[in-house]
């Protein structure tokens, strides 16, 4: 900590900082966040969303899960949306595959079969992620399904071919990190409770830190073969504080496998 | 990417191991002196970008016995293997006879060069012996591979490569026909070495240790690095005792073995140039091998290879779903050949 500090003294902004925290100014301080030696804000760290996003990302009661023979530990809680306005947008159609998502999500949901998890579902899955930024790229590592990708930060690279995780590239918006997602293949479900995108959608994320210790994340969605018009969705990434707190491995495959390939497991005699 | 087409690959390769015969002396590459370590800016050596493996995969992981202590391969030696690399690229063409074009235009091939194998401790470039427990174990999974591979029972009978999960910390380096990307990304206190095999992400703590409590146990291993002088040294435990170690291609081959949880690695990563990487790992399992036995080779950048792309490969996996499909329906039609032959 003292040698980070030390580090970005030698940047002229936290110096203003500090004189702006002095009590003569009479002015509320600005909130102090942590910058990399050029300036930037920096976002190493472990990061993890606290929401009920990754169950529903709209405003929902309690309810059952899809496996009753887990009781109340497939429940799903009562949840605060995370969608600005309460809803999501759906054109008519997809409002109706959202409901057969629902209804099949025990399979179905690509969360279930350990795929990868997609943008923006990665930020608020309930596992924690890690951001190491350096002086060139941003990436972004995910516990899930150990999920990575690289945030570009210099010149925005081309879509190659589609992707679970898309094409990341990043700029900065004054103090925000802003990334523009292309080149999802549309497969990642957005929730467990079925909503989904098509292969023509568009994210822009934007990360912002509020303090030390909290990021404000901003995604918008627009995908016209699925949504009315673009939409947005708003929650808080807190930083992982315990002390020697790792980022571990959750390579979810093996606990997939009798989901996906057991009806042609061969049968034992009886 | 299911387990036949790898053996083709294989065979090729070891038909291209084959060829070398004896002469000279070891030389290791170091950096020159006026080359200089770029930093990063708070101050560690900068090993940052893509260095693919791909420049070795015309070297075997274990040397000709028939070159003894020789780690370097002569003038004439090298030339020999140029001239099976054309042979090889043929494989995409579809010249040579008994082979079918494969996937054109997918594979990397490598340069013929002049280390010897892969492996360079013990200095005959072989994997040590096993120990009589780890020779049973191995003897025991090698006959369970060979019964099930073409008929498995479930997934569990197929390798942990061709259930997408892993090739292991080791296995994700080692060169092979395509996915040899290999990034370094840099952060305060942070190194992440991704690997493009699998789509790996290993996040290695600048700490020095210590390790995650051993009720922790994984695929990839618990690791922490530090720095010695410019050399990453990265240190790994806490491993599931499910990785293979030591083929050819870091595949399921005749050399190598699956490590007990016991593993114990330590890589070292020095650049040598702006263009090179030399990687070192020490594998230890006193479970499996009779002594700590060591693999190096250079990671080399490449033009246009700056960018890993997703390896969305369980996503993707026909492979497993038709082998196990296939397999039933064998099963039912053999059945059904059997209750037909005994209605007659």
């Amino acid at each position: 900590m003292s040698a980070h500090l030390l580090r970005t003294l030698s940047g002229s902004f936290l110096i203003i900082l500090c004189l702006g925290n002095s009590p003569a100014s009479g002015q509320a301080a600005a909130p102090k966040i942590p910058r990399m030696a050029g300036g930037k804000p920096d976002f190493n760290g472990i990061w993890e969303s606290l929401s009920t996003a990754n169950w529903d990302l709209q405003d929902h009661s309690a309810y059952a899960g899809p496996m009753w023979e887990m009781g109340a530990i497939a429940a799903v809680p009562a949840g605060q949306g995370i969608v600005e306005g309460g809803s999501i947008p759906y054109l008519p159609a997809a409002a109706e595959k959202r409901k057969q998502n629902f209804a099949n999500r025990r399979a179905a949901d690509p969360e279930a079969k350990c795929y990868l998890p997609g943008i923006p579902r990665a930020a608020y899955l309930p596992y924690p992620f890690q951001i190491v930024q350096s002086n060139r790229d941003v990436l972004f590592i995910y516990q899930y399904a150990t999920a990575s990708r690289q945030v570009n930060m210099g010149k925005a690279r081309e879509v190659g071919a589609d992707s679970w995780m898309g094409m990341s590239n990043g700029h900065w918006d004054g103090d925000a990190l802003v990334v523009d997602v292309t080149g999802l293949n549309g497969k990642a479900w957005l929730d467990r409770a079925g909503d989904f995108s098509s292969e023509g959608l568009h994210v822009v994320e934007r990360y912002t830190l509020t303090d030390h210790d909290h990021v404000a994340y901003e995604a918008t969605m627009e995908d016209p073969k699925v949504f009315a018009r673009p939409w947005k969705i708003h929650l808080t990434l807190y930083r992982r504080v315990e002390k020697g707190f790792q980022l571990l491995e959750f390579k979810c495959i093996p606990f997939a496998e009798e989901l996906l390939y057991g009806e042609f497991r061969k049968q034992t005699a009886k | 990417m299911n387990y036949r087409y790898r053996l083709i690959v294989l065979a090729v390769f070891a038909a291209t191991a084959m060829v070398v015969s004896a002469q000279p002396v070891a030389k290791t590459v170091t950096a020159s002196k006026a080359w200089k370590q770029p930093m990063t800016p708070w101050g560690d050596p900068d090993l940052q970008g893509v260095w693919p493996s791909t420049s070795m995969l015309q070297t075997p992981m274990e040397r000709d016995p028939k070159l003894g202590t020789r780690a370097v391969l002569n003038d004439e030696e090298v030339a020999q293997k140029a001239a099976r690399d054309k042979q090889f690229h043929q494989l995409e063409t579809g010249n040579p006879k008994g082979f079918v074009p494969l996937a054109a235009g997918w594979f990397d091939y490598g340069k013929a060069n002049r280390q010897a194998s892969l492996v360079v401790d013990p200095p005959d470039g072989r994997i040590p012996a096993l120990t009589a427990e780890a020779q049973a174990r191995e003897a025991a999974r090698k006959k369970h591979w060979n019964e099930k591979k073409d008929s498995p029972d479930t997934w569990l009978d197929l390798t942990t490569w061709d259930r997408c999960i892993t090739l292991g910390p080791v296995g994700s380096v080692m060169p092979f026909a395509y996915n040899n990307g290999q990034q370094i990304v840099q952060g305060p206190g942070y190194v992440v070495f991704r690997n493009e095999m699998i789509h790996e992400a290993r996040v290695i703590p600048l700490d020095g240790g210590p390790h995650a409590s051993p009720a922790i146990r994984s695929w990839m291993g618990d690791s922490h690095g530090h720095w010695e002088g410019s050399t990453l040294v990265v240190d790994t435990t806490n491993f599931n005792g499910q990785i293979f170690i030591g083929s050819q291609g870091g595949g399921f081959g005749d050399s190598g073995a699956v490590a007990t949880d016991q593993l114990h690695l330590v890589e070292r990563f020095t650049r040598i140039a702006d263009d090179t990487i030399n990687y070192e790992v020490t594998i230890n399992d006193p479970n499996t091998w009779t002594k700590p036995w060591t693999i190096a080779l250079p990671l080399r950048r490449e033009a246009d290879y700056d960018y890993i792309y997703e390896y969305a490969c369980h996503e993707g996996n026909i492979f497993m779903h038709d082998a196990l499909a296939g397999a039933r329906a064998d099963e039912k039609k053999a059945a059904e050949a059997a209750a037909q032959k005994g209605a007659n």
